[in-house]
């Protein structure tokens, strides 16, 4: 998974991570590295320097080979490592692999099967590292990497022969993680109609109607009905459906009089009733002592940059995790 | 080797291929080489001396690298032979995309994107020619340019390129003063890309533009940006004529008009899923989508006028859905179709849980959809 000379380049270094090292000699002062379990790492490609020397290059299969052996290995490790950690290392060595793809300019099957995982990859530390600190987890940046992924791949789709099985549960986390973009949408309507009528395609459509139509209370019953990766997918949007729903209904029961029952409003936001409660005065909406939301469109106020965390209201996604392995989410044998 | 004359740098030529030294030929025709400074050697009609010293084809070949390394400096006459070799590029290049895609070769849009490439090369020097008074300018090349370069990057479905053009042209002074065809197809596709952004208001303005300028005998331009502005106007509330859709062979729009203003959610759904076809090609499947809010709005509205009430029961509105067999709905979907349509200023008035009714006002409870939004 890497080559030799990297390897001993990067040993009298010590810029071996301690996922690649000899096991007991982590302590050393030059801890020694273990050619089964080093990967090649990303480098930048610049000028003067030979980017495609060939016996540096790893053919498809070994590439698929080392996505895998990052996903059972690394991901799926028993050994609990900090998920940060686990993230910056895979998403640094899945870049090198995308690397070598493009130098070679990969197509078909293993092609295939190499995206897809790392889109996965993706998706679920998109909700998994939410709320870190932006210096280990950055989403902008992981939202860059997700996107070219997932727009090659749907190009392989397109060109490529086939028959590729998991076609439809990638359009529809596409579709999903980009909600409401015009060019998602226009892109999975162009797909062919036997696709757009299988079930997770059909249900993430259904989804972005809904989103369109202004109806965040359609969105998030719909969203029950997602599997585990598809929640996250939908994850980032879930802040913004929630806050659009809580300011349509801060106009729409706008009157001096009128109450709003905290539970029904809990039961359609997905959430428990005193996380309700606590997304309501983040927003400036009043609950009172008897648990009734006061809705008034002055009131409601956007909070303070930072101040809503995303983290308190993934109920809706973690609750659908339970029995789950990473290893096999990332696999897609769930 | 810079200050020679006319006669020695043809003779030197005429040696390079008597003695077939090829590589010292070419570079005495590439514009790499310092000679192309060389005042002496631009001249308005280098023919006659080159046909002294030269045996044909040279002659002609050496005359005309000569004549084009004046450079056209503080002149845009050539503009229009540019505007033609541009215009073949692209549809050449449309040609060869289409034979290879159905040879199945070649990865899908190259050649569009090696042609944009080139296109994209002239731009840059019509944007940058600051120094040339306005009458000279190349300046005036940027909107056929870019509305190449639209062509290509709607097709190709890479809509975001096309931001940059459009902020050199209107940071231009010149945008006003474009021939009229130029500045109907600019703003055509200036106003689909406002579209697509869902930015409504200013995609309208364009499109409309477009529409009244475009020439009375170009009714396929017009059809097809008729085709971008009635979904636009129909989301500000202006529905279509039926007979300006037969006009134009538009009649696909016709039940869509029609189920949007009767508010008849059915209908639009059927109208939606008969032309799907079509409406997805054009890329307006979406905007239409965004009309259901619409429907929604002249179907409560009927409700309300049909109880003849300001205090109107939630039950009536869930009534109305199930009776255009909306999906799984109930009465909390009820609410939040209606808070969204209160929040967007399409119904004066509250929702008031308790008693389970919408209370409008008894001022004009249904605004007119042209002043809202």
């Amino acid at each position: 998974m890497c080559p030799a000379q990297e390897l001993r380049e990067r040993e009298s270094q010590n810029r071996l991570h301690h996922f690649e090292v000899v096991p007991g000699t982590e302590a050393f002062r030059k801890p020694s590295g273990d050619p089964l379990r080093a990967v090649k790492e990303y480098s930048r490609p610049a000028a003067g320097k030979d980017a495609a020397k060939p016996s540096d290059l790893r053919p498809p299969d070994v590439l698929l080979r080392t996505v895998c052996y990052l996903i059972d290995e690394i991901v799926g490790s028993p050994s609990p490592h900090p998920w940060t950690e686990v993230y910056s290392f895979v998403f640094d060595r899945l870049r090198s692999v995308k690397q070598d793809m493009i130098i070679q300019r990969l197509s078909g099957k293993d092609c295939v099967a190499i995206l897809e995982r790392t889109v996965r990859f993706h998706i679920y530390a998109s909700y998994r590292l939410c709320g870190e600190p932006l210096r280990i987890y950055d989403p902008r940046i992981n939202d860059t990497h997700l996107q070219e992924y997932l727009s090659w791949l749907f190009d392989c789709y397109k060109t490529g022969a086939g028959p590729y099985p998991n076609q439809e549960e990638f359009q529809a986390l596409g579709l999903l993680y980009n909600l409401g973009l015009s060019a998602a949408t226009q892109h999975v309507l162009e797909l062919p109609v036997r696709l757009r009528q299988t079930p997770s395609v059909k249900l993430a459509l259904a989804i972005s109607q809904a989103f369109l139509a202004g109806n965040p209370v359609r969105l998030l019953r719909l969203a029950q009905k997602l599997d585990f990766l598809q929640a996250c997918a939908l994850h980032r949007h879930l802040v913004t459906c929630r806050r659009h729903l809580l300011l349509i209904y801060s106009h729409g029961f706008s009157s001096r009089n009128c109450r709003f029952p905290l539970d029904r409003l809990a039961r359609l936001s997905s959430l428990e009733a005193p996380l309700a409660a606590g997304l309501c005065r983040a927003y400036g909406v009043e609950v009172n002592q008897h648990n009734q939301v006061v809705f008034s469109k002055s009131a409601f106020a956007e909070p303070a940059q930072g101040r809503l965390e995303c983290k308190l209201y993934h109920g809706i996604v973690s609750e659908k995790e339970r029995g789950l392995a990473v290893k096999s989410i990332i696999h897609g044998c769930s | 080797m810079a200050h020679i004359t006319i006669n020695q740098y043809l003779q030197q030529i005429n040696e390079a291929i008597e003695n077939h030294e090829g590589s010292f030929c070419a570079e005495l025709l590439s514009f790499k080489h310092p000679h192309v400074a060389n005042p002496r050697l631009q001249l308005a009609s280098p023919e006659e001396k080159c046909q002294q010293i030269l045996e044909p084809p040279y002659d002609e070949m050496v005359a005309a690298h000569l004549r084009a390394f004046q450079s056209h400096k503080e002149e845009n006459w050539a503009l229009h032979i540019m505007f033609a070799v541009t215009l073949d590029l692209r549809i050449f290049a449309n040609n060869a995309e289409q034979q290879l895609q159905k040879k199945g070769k070649g990865q899908p849009g190259e050649m569009l994107e090696k042609a944009a490439e080139q296109l994209m090369s002239c731009f840059r020097v019509c944007a940058s020619d600051n120094r040339a008074g306005v009458d000279d300018s190349k300046k005036w090349g940027m909107m056929f340019l870019s509305n190449q370069l639209f062509k290509i990057y709607f097709k190709i479905n890479k809509l975001h390129l096309c931001k940059p053009l459009i902020r050199a042209i209107d940071s231009s002074n010149l945008k006003n003063d474009y021939s009229p065809a130029q500045k109907v197809t600019y703003k055509y596709y200036v106003g689909r890309k406002a579209m697509f952004d869902s930015d409504f208001k200013t995609a309208e303005e364009l499109l409309s533009y477009a529409f009244d300028h475009c020439h009375r005998s170009c009714q396929k331009n017009k059809r097809m940006i008729l085709i971008y502005l009635l979904p636009v106007k129909m989301l500000l509330g202006h529905m279509p004529t039926h007979l300006l859709l037969r006009k134009y062979d538009l009649t696909q729009f016709a039940d869509v008009t029609k189920a949007v203003s009767e508010g008849n959610l059915l209908l639009l759904n059927e109208a939606l899923s008969k032309h799907e076809t079509f409406f997805i090609r054009c890329g307006i499947f979406l905007i239409l989508e965004k009309l259901k809010i619409i429907t929604y709005r002249n179907l409560f509205k009927k409700v309300y006028l049909l109880l003849k009430t300001h205090q109107l029961p939630l039950d009536a509105f869930l009534v109305a859905l199930r009776m255009m067999q909306v999906e799984d709905v109930d009465i909390d979907e009820v609410q939040c179709l209606l808070a969204n349509l209160i929040y967007m200023g399409h119904i004066k008035g509250y929702i008031s849980h308790q008693h389970q009714k919408l209370v409008v006002s008894k001022q004009n409870p249904f605004p007119p959809l042209s002043s809202v939004s």
